[in-house]
Order: structure tokens, then C-alpha cells, then sequence
């Protein structure tokens, strides 16, 4: 953003993964709602304050569909978030269908039951941070690569029921698929991982197995309008935002926490004491995509004063949302003690994040764990170092090399 | 302080289970909503009031008694 006259155009560029831009308070001085470009270069609605974006998630006339899907704007070139999804005569109704199929297998009971089995993954995974630093007692430890990646992923494949084994694979094809500039390699990558999925689905169908994709595959069997499509679609969906969207939290919650030793050595004081409060300021403070979410209007809608036409797209910004000064004092301090600390990380609404409860139980389990394992943790670079992907849908960091 | 619960606007995200495992349960069929104490115990009061402020689909409505 370079004048006031010119339209940005998203992503904008932040000074560090811990900070988001300065442009998203800059266009929340001057309105609740923007007029950007998507980083397609197509005209979209930018939603940055926290009441409006609330607003927006909770409004039925906002949703993923466009009523002439051909004329959208295009967010970007990956393979998700890029465009309208879904059918507009039917959505709200299949949205339904897919929230009841999945809301029992993501429940608070059925989370709390995965808790054991999930300690005992970051054991594991602890155990190997354990012993890649005890080979090179010398050289940093990449907690992305040990911790942040492997373990969202071991949880929801076990979840999902999907191979472990295949995570090379899976990673390759989420990352393809999330890539803003990916183009006709993401709807490659897309097409890859429908067929994977559309493999694991065919083998529960010959051997169910007390797992999400044998759920799926039991509700088709009643339901033949849930074609292998939708299904391929909304596995490979789950596995993706179960493992990218989880994995950066804790990325970036380790940075929040060990870029201020005194931050830090409060939370290794107490960190069952601490950790609610100290996840839901990550919640609330990690800036993922540069887009924000995307919604299309359903019809003419207007929200603080402005006119938004059916069919125009909608970015919603979280992270700029989550930074609001009207909704939280110091919007940009670290702050564990805020009570209530209620943030937009998971959207509001009929289409919040389904997998909200799963990523707070994992969220609450790995801190404790990590800091008790290894109290004088530190980080190995300067957070300048630090390199964020810019051109990914889900954002994140690649590296966070620690030592102790 | 007294609670109540619109089943019909629960979008099932069980948020509020999380926060206050006494006074919400969800369905295991479709997962809305269940409450299981209109008073909640004195050590959930806080989650219950934070329950009502984070309710996806403002489901939730305490009030004092």
C-alpha cells in the first residue's frame, strides 16, 4: 500500500512472523471495511475490525458459494481459498448435512478422551528433540521438523484414519495445494489428493475402522448424494486444516514464548497453571494467511454503512480482527492475563472452525510438555531470521531452530 | 446465575464443553448442546460466563439470579 488513491493489494508484508502488517490498522483508522485487491488481483471487501468481522462469520447472507461462480473474483492461485466452493442452491444445506456428520467426532467429550493418547504422542516427539540434540549436543534443533509438523499430524491421522507412513506424501500435496501461486500445479496437487483420499475411503469401505473416514463412508451408504467427490473433498480438507493450521500455532506460540525470557520462564513456573490462558493469547495473536477468510455475499448486504452486492467476495482478516484496539486493550502485547479473552482465531458462526476443540486440547497438552521437558529452551536466531511463508494459504514458518 | 440453551441456533461446536464440562455436555448423535445444570457449580462460573461471550452461535444465555 502505497497511497491512499491506490487499491491495496493483499498480502501485505509484515516485519517479522510475530508482528502483522501495519496496513491492516491503517485501513481500520479509516473503515471497518476495505476495498482490496486478492492477491489474484481481483476486487474483494476486506473486513478488519472485530465487530464487523463477527458480524460477517455470523450473517447466513455470507457464504462459500457465489451465485455465478464464473464471475468471482479469484483470491489467489492454490487449490483452496482460491475461489467460490460448493453449490449456491444447496449449501447451506450441505454445510448442515457435512457439520452433523462431523460435529460427534470432534466433540469436547471425544477430544478430552484423545488427551492420554495425545500426551503420549508428544512424548514421542519430545523424546526425539531429546535425542537429536544429545547426538549434536552442539548444532540447533528444528522444532518444526520435530514437534510443530509431526505431531498435529500424528493426531489426525489417527483421527481421520489415515497412514502415518504417508505423511511425506500428504505433506508434498498440502503444500502444493496451498501455494498462492501454484496455478495449474495446485489443481494438480488437488486432483492427487482427492484420489488418495478417494483410495483410503474405498479401503474402509472394505474394512471400517472406529476412525472419521469409516464415519464418512457410513453415512454415504445412506446417503448417495454424498457423492466419493464430496467425500475425497471435505478427507482431504479435514487433513489439511487438521495438520497446517495446528502445526503453526505451535510454531508460533514457541516464538511468542521464547522471544521474552521473561515471558518464558513464567510460563516454565507453572505451565499447567498458566496454559489456558497462554493458548488463547497464541490463538488470538498468530497471524496466519494473508488473505483472511473468504466469504461471497448471497445477496445486497449492507454492514457499518457499506454496500456490499450479491456475489462480491468477502475477505474477513482474523488476524487483523484479533489485533483490534476496540476489542482488546493493547491489541499487540502479548498478554496471558487478558479475561474474557474472546478472539476470532477459529471464526464465529455456522461454519466455526470444527476442529476448534481438537487444536485447544493439543494446544494445552504440547506447551506443558515441551517447557517441562526443557525449561532453558531458547531460540538459536533472531526472530528476524525467522522466514515466513508469504505465498501460503495456511502461512506459517518453516524453521524454528532452538537449542537448550 | 441461571443458564439457558437454544438448541436450534447450536452449531454443535462444543466450545462451551470444553470450558465447562459440568453444566455442558454435547449430544453424541449430533453433538448440540445438553445442559446439564441451568446453576452452574460455583467453580464453572466463570467458564459458563466465558461460554456465553465465546458461543459460535450466541446459544448461550446466562442470567443472574
Amino acid at each position: 500500500m502505497t497511497t491512499t488513491e491506490e487499491t491495496p493489494r493483499l498480502p501485505f508484508a509484515r516485519a517479522n512472523a510475530l508482528a502483522i502488517a501495519p496496513d491492516y490498522e491503517t485501513l481500520r483508522q479509516q473503515a471497518p471495511i476495505s476495498r482490496v485487491l486478492t492477491p489474484a488481483g481481483d476486487p474483494a471487501w476486506l473486513v478488519t475490525s472485530f465487530e464487523e468481522a463477527k458480524e460477517v462469520f455470523r450473517d447466513k447472507r455470507f457464504g462459500r458459494s457465489h451465485p455465478a461462480p464464473e464471475q468471482a473474483s479469484r483470491i489467489s492461485h492454490a487449490a483452496i481459498q482460491d475461489g467460490p466452493s460448493g453449490d449456491f442452491d444447496t449449501e447451506e444445506q450441505e454445510h448442515k448435512r457435512m457439520r452433523r456428520m462431523l460435529a460427534p467426532a470432534f466433540s469436547a467429550p471425544r477430544m478430552r478422551a484423545l488427551g492420554d493418547r495425545i500426551t503420549e504422542l508428544t512424548t514421542r516427539c519430545l523424546d526425539d528433540m531429546r535425542a537429536a540434540h544429545d547426538a549434536d549436543p552442539g548444532a540447533p534443533v528444528n522444532l518444526t521438523e520435530l514437534l510443530a509438523f509431526p505431531l498435529p499430524v500424528l493426531v489426525i491421522c489417527e483421527l481421520l484414519g489415515v497412514p502415518f507412513a504417508d505423511r511425506e506424501h500428504f505433506r508434498n500435496l498440502s503444500e502444493r495445494i496451498a501455494m498462492m501461486d501454484g496455478g495449474a500445479d495446485a489443481q494438480l496437487a488437488m486432483t492427487e489428493f482427492r484420489a488418495y483420499m478417494t483410495g483410503l475411503a474405498d479401503a474402509k469401505r472394505e474394512n471400517p475402522q472406529p476412525d472419521v473416514i469409516s464415519d464418512m463412508v457410513a453415512v454415504q451408504a445412506d446417503d448417495p448424494t454424498f457423492t466419493d467427490d464430496d467425500l475425497a473433498r471435505l478427507a482431504a480438507g479435514l487433513l489439511f486444516a487438521g495438520h497446517e493450521t495446528t502445526s503453526t500455532r505451535i510454531a508460533m506460540g514457541v516464538l511468542f514464548l521464547l522471544t521474552d525470557t521473561t515471558r518464558r520462564d513464567r510460563f516454565a513456573a507453572d505451565p499447567e497453571g498458566e496454559v489456558n490462558q497462554t493458548v488463547e493469547e497464541i490463538l488470538r495473536l498468530t497471524a496466519t494467511s494473508g488473505t483472511g477468510l473468504l466469504r461471497y455475499a448471497h445477496e445486497d448486504v449492507e454492514i457499518a454503512g457499506t454496500r456490499i452486492m450479491r456475489g462480491d467476495a468477502v475477505l474477513v482478516s482474523s488476524d487483523a480482527a484479533n489485533r483490534d484496539a476496540a476489542a482488546f486493550a493493547d491489541p499487540d502485547e502479548f498478554d496471558p492475563g487478558r479475561t474474557p479473552n474472546v478472539h476470532l482465531a477459529f471464526g464465529t458462526g455456522a461454519h466455526v472452525c470444527i476442529g476448534a476443540n481438537l487444536a485447544r486440547t493439543e494446544l494445552r497438552t504440547v506447551f506443558p510438555a515441551l517447557f517441562r521437558a526443557f525449561p532453558g529452551m531458547r531460540l538459536a536466531v533472531d526472530l528476524d531470521d525467522i522466514v515466513v511463508r508469504t505465498n501460503r494459504v495456511a502461512g506459517g514458518v518453516d524453521r524454528v531452530p532452538v537449542t537448550w | 446465575m441461571k443458564i439457558s440453551v437454544d438448541t436450534g441456533k447450536c452449531v454443535a461446536s462444543g466450545q462451551c464443553v470444553l470450558l465447562a464440562p459440568e453444566t455442558f455436555d454435547q449430544d453424541e448423535e449430533d453433538g448440540t448442546v445438553v445442559l446439564l445444570a441451568e446453576e452452574p457449580p460455583a467453580e464453572e462460573q466463570d467458564a459458563a460466563r466465558q461460554a456465553e461471550l465465546t458461543c459460535p452461535a450466541a446459544a448461550i444465555r446466562l442470567a443472574d439470579s
